[in-house]
């Protein structure tokens, strides 16, 4: 079990331990004076502290920034009345380390593997049934890849360096091929999952092994790799079909146009989040549960278990800190893993269903309301730059003469249809938790809320 | 910017070919969508069906816990003269029962708790417990000889459903709608409906890989009708948005997407272009497929007094036929509730009543509206109980069975199946399947068989090997088509 600080956590943590670290040194400084030793000695071990009460003397044996509050605490105590002043110093060292004990007990737990002392025996079972067992194994690494080192205890240690030793040649195609993914949609390697026999072959294996060897060689930096993916000339090229290009390849596996495919729907729960200002943008933490229909945990449970939905900022934070049930995933997210084994591979569908849940869900209708609300604050009066805004937003471009005309043209029809029916455009403002502008006019909001949850399901905004 | 009409035109084409050839591209399994093209509808796998099929759809009512075989349509005499004495050995000697059960030596047989009687021109076997599909026999055709691998509940689910014990393979209805594409064009081609006897003690969790694509394209997974709020998830639109007011949003959402596909021709944009107008239809096809208000006394009540309810499976019996009505592939209903550890004189009673009235009923509508012709129903468990006792055989109340694989039966209905006859035979105990045994893939390629499918020929390359629903085994029980 180890402790995970988040980002906020953390930041708190280093000030703490500054503040220690700065106190530890004034206490140290003092009791180099108070307890004169031997170099080499601890302050218990002076002349001066002979006949202190057991307790303080422990604590004395320690270096002031390696004493609990407790021990702090018995070295002030018993030096209040006689020496104010160092006490002082200790009482601010013993607050803070006990401030930093309380952050530390607010982390998040997290379970960490930890080898067993000595080596279980292990079995190959028959059929792969548990209390069938034949002959006995022990751990070594397949013989097409690179040897581990003769002398090396067949550990998790040992595999872990293993693999990512330089001259190891899969660990790093292997991530420079799902890294690749991410930005071209398909691995170049398209069975990311698997480089084995039954695997396919790379399209561009030489593409493949310099990559890898990039990345190893800048010490495995994902940043710069990155960037070596998104300035290339292939990654940049235009993403427009051509008659040609659709005939010759039409999966696009030898890479004739830029990358163009459905963003995973976590990914447009993001973006939408991003685009409408309410990403809580802060790393680290416990899992979130954001919004979800009523009922579906305790549907698929008898009632056993039930959804409890978060509230604030927990509502807005980035998709993979979602929490995830086995036996249901999170509703919102579609073409998800099975959450049966482990998954690398983007599944990529269309049906209605996906459709069904970026126009209604209320993360997406409040995404529509947050951003309408942005731009109305933001644009300026005019009903085409405030729109120019929006769609810029989502989409990273200027809408053309056409698009704007169709924009606007929906946006006064929206603004008539809620003028008729101000009930309409109250209950549309008020999905979601998040507290609107209510000195904007809601008519307006209302109207543009409607365009914005246009904007937000253009298949320019669902699409890389 | 955009292309010169004749490059466009091209495009187009290309387009059209790309859709009709290619298997794996973007746009071919776009367009094969969940929920196909009207008069076009979604097509299946080319080649498919592989011969004229006796049923287009399938109706699977799910009996999750496992139904008592011995109390409800095995009829064993000798299991009332062996009551209360030890289970003979040669019986069940070397075989694995549940960790509850271990070693059945020594347990004891239990009489089935109501008596059987022959019913209708057939002469079928059916408990008192089960009045109404006693009423039916001779529409049905009772399997008798039905074994399986698994012991447990969840394995054993799987298995019936998606050919394996693990779970994580296509289920049975993604497999069908894979293979056959879809007839509706504005609902799910396989749906999943479940419920669960009140107040029941011994209701599993319906896992969603019940009804998994598996490794087949997430589309065809099937799709969860709930039973609360919307029926299908974010189904309804937002507060404050009426129909005029996403109509135009829609409108408007297409004209930019036009635009979008003009400059970049990407496939992919036509797709989601239709993607969400079938949205739209689905907002009004699916309140209108739960709305039963239209549907007559007469009908209502051959489903029986829970029919109004729901989340009830009565409720669920009528959703089936109405989606079966409207071109849906498959219907999964999972009724919960049949574990009957302790409680064969007490909870069997709830689960009958609430399940035989619904599933006999949703027969006979079938029937009357000649849709049983070329409608599979399928009725059945994952496993059997056991024909000795689990418990104590002096405290009647908490009289219980364990699971048993080794017999049990399940029935179907239309679909090209012979009615009013019983296939195959578990010996005189109920214990072990001894004529004419039917395995769980035998079972799935019989109904793959009569939609029209061989099962050896409906595969999919995945992970280097091509999987089936019955993985390397099933022969088709040609006994049972009529």
């Amino acid at each position: 079990m180890i402790r995970a600080p988040d980002s906020l956590q953390y930041g708190k943590l280093d000030e703490l331990n500054k503040g220690i670290t700065a106190s530890a040194l004034k206490v140290e400084r003092v009791e180099e004076r108070l307890f004169t030793r031997e170099e080499g000695q601890n302050a218990s071990q002076s002349e001066v502290a002979k006949g202190l009460p057991k307790k303080v003397v422990e604590a004395l044996s320690r270096g002031p920034a390696e004493r609990n509050p407790a021990q702090l605490g018995e070295v002030e105590k018993h030096y209040r009345e006689g020496m104010a002043a160092y006490s002082a110093l200790l009482k601010k060292l013993r607050e803070q380390v006990a401030e930093r004990e309380k952050l530390e007990k607010s982390f998040v737990r997290v379970m960490v593997m930890q080898d067993k002392p000595g080596s279980r025996k292990s079995f190959i079972l028959d059929k792969g049934l548990y209390n069938q067992k034949r002959e006995e194994v022990s751990a070594e690494v397949p013989q097409s890849l690179p040897a581990l080192p003769e002398k090396a205890p067949r550990n998790r240690l040992s595999l872990a360096r293993w693999l990512v030793d330089p001259s190891h040649p899969l660990t790093a195609r292997v991530t420079v091929n799902r890294e690749w993914q991410k930005f071209f949609g398909t691995g170049l390697v398209k069975t990311v999952e698997d480089f084995g026999a039954q695997g396919e072959k790379p399209t561009h294996p030489e593409l493949l092994d310099w990559l890898a060897s990039e990345f190893i060689r800048g010490g495995w930096d994902l940043k710069a790799l990155h960037r070596l993916i998104v300035t290339s000339a292939t990654y940049r090229q235009s993403a427009r079909w051509t008659a040609e290009l659709a005939r010759k390849d039409p999966a696009n596996r030898l890479l004739g146009r830029g990358p163009r495919w459905r963003m995973p729907s976590w990914m447009i729960r993001d973006h939408a989040l991003a685009a409408s200002g309410l990403l809580v943008n802060r790393l680290g933490g416990p899992s979130v549960k954001p919004y979800q229909p009523k009922g579906v945990w305790a549907e698929a449970t008898f009632g056993k278990m039930r959804y409890s939905q978060d509230k604030g900022e927990k509502l807005y934070r980035r998709s993979l800190y979602t929490f995830w049930r086995r036996i249901i995933g999170p509703t919102i997210f579609f073409d998800t893993a099975k959450r049966q084994t482990c998954e690398v591979r983007k599944i990529l569908t269309n049906t209605p269903l996906h459709a069904l849940a970026t126009l209604n869900d209320v993360t997406y209708v409040e995404a529509s309301r947050a951003l309408a609300q942005r731009v109305l604050e933001k644009a300026g009066p005019e009903p085409a730059d405030r729109a120019t805004m929006a769609f810029r937003l989502v989409t990273c471009r200027r809408p053309d003469a056409d698009e704007l005309k169709i924009l606007l043209g929906r946006l006064a029809i929206l603004k008539e249809q809620y003028s008729a029916d101000p009930g309409a455009a109250a209950k549309l403002l008020s999905v979601g938790d998040s507290p609107r502008n209510t000195k904007l006019d809601a008519i307006e909001h209302a109207a543009f809320a409607g365009l914005c949850s246009l904007i937000l399901n253009l298949d320019e905004a669902l699409t890389k | 910017m955009n292309m010169d009409p004749v490059t466009q035109h091209s495009a187009q084409l290309t387009r059209r070919h790309f859709f009709g050839r290619s298997s794996t591209g973007i746009g071919a399994a776009a367009l094969a969508s969940l929920l196909g093209g009207g008069a076009t509808a979604a097509p299946g796998a080319s080649g498919l069906p592989h011969f004229a099929p006796r049923a287009k759809r399938v109706i699977y009512l799910f009996m999750n816990g496992a139904p008592t075989h011995v109390d409800l349509f095995d009829y064993k005499p000798k299991l009332k003269e062996l009551h209360g004495k030890p289970v003979p050995q040669e019986y069940v000697g070397g075989k694995r029962f549940s960790t509850m059960t271990g070693n059945p030596k020594g347990k004891l047989m239990l009489s089935p708790v109501e008596p059987f009687h022959r019913r209708g021109q057939s002469g079928a076997w059916v408990s008192d417990l089960m009045p109404h599909t006693a009423g039916i026999a001779d529409d049905l055709c009772f399997i008798k000889s039905m074994f399986t691998e698994q012991v447990n509940h969840s394995p054993a689910v799987t298995f019936f459903l998606t050919g394996s014990e693990m779970a994580g393979r296509p289920s049975m209805g993604s497999w069908l709608t894979y293979g056959l594409g879809s007839e509706t064009d504005n609902l799910p081609a396989f749906t999943v409906m479940t419920s669960v006897s009140k107040g029941t003690s011994c209701g599993q969790i319906f896992y969603d890989y019940y009804w998994s694509s598996g490794f087949l394209p997430s589309r065809l997974q099937g799709v969860k009708f709930r039973s609360g709020g919307d029926p299908v998830l974010y189904l309804s639109s937002p507060d404050g948005v009426s129909r005029p007011v996403r109509r135009g949003i829609l409108d408007d959402l297409a004209k930019l997407n036009e635009l979008r596909f003009r400059d970049v021709s990407d496939p992919a944009i036509s797709t989601r272009i239709s993607q969400y107008e079938l949205a739209y239809k689905m907002q009004a096809s699916v309140p209108e497929l739960s709305d039963i208000s239209q549907e007559p006394q007469h009908v209502l009540d051959l489903y029986g007094p829970q029919v109004k309810e729901r989340g009830t499976f009565a409720h669920n019996c009528l959703m089936a036929r109405r989606l079966i009505e409207r071109g849906s592939r498959f219907v999964q209903l999972m009724h919960a509730g049949w574990d009957q550890h302790n409680s064969i004189t007490t909870e069997l009673y709830n689960q009958c009543r609430d399940t035989d009235q619904p599933s006999a009923g949703l027969v006979m509508d079938l029937k009357q509206r000649g849709l049983l012709e070329d409608t599979l129903v399928i009725w059945g468990g994952e496993f059997g109980r056991t024909p000795f006792i689990q418990g104590n055989i002096k405290n009647r109340r908490r009289w219980g069975r364990d699971h048993h694989p080794y017999a049990f039966t399940t029935w179907m209905a239309g679909g090209g199946v012979k009615p009013g006859i019983t296939w195959g035979a578990s010996d005189d105990l109920a214990i072990n399947s001894v004529t004419d045994k039917v395995h769980v893939h035998d079972f799935q390629a019989t109904i793959l068989h009569l939609l029209g499918i061989d099962h050896e020929r409906l595969d999919f390359k995945f992970q280097g090997r091509r999987y089936r629903l019955t993985d390397v085994h099933g022969k088709v029980v040609k006994g049972i088509i009529a």
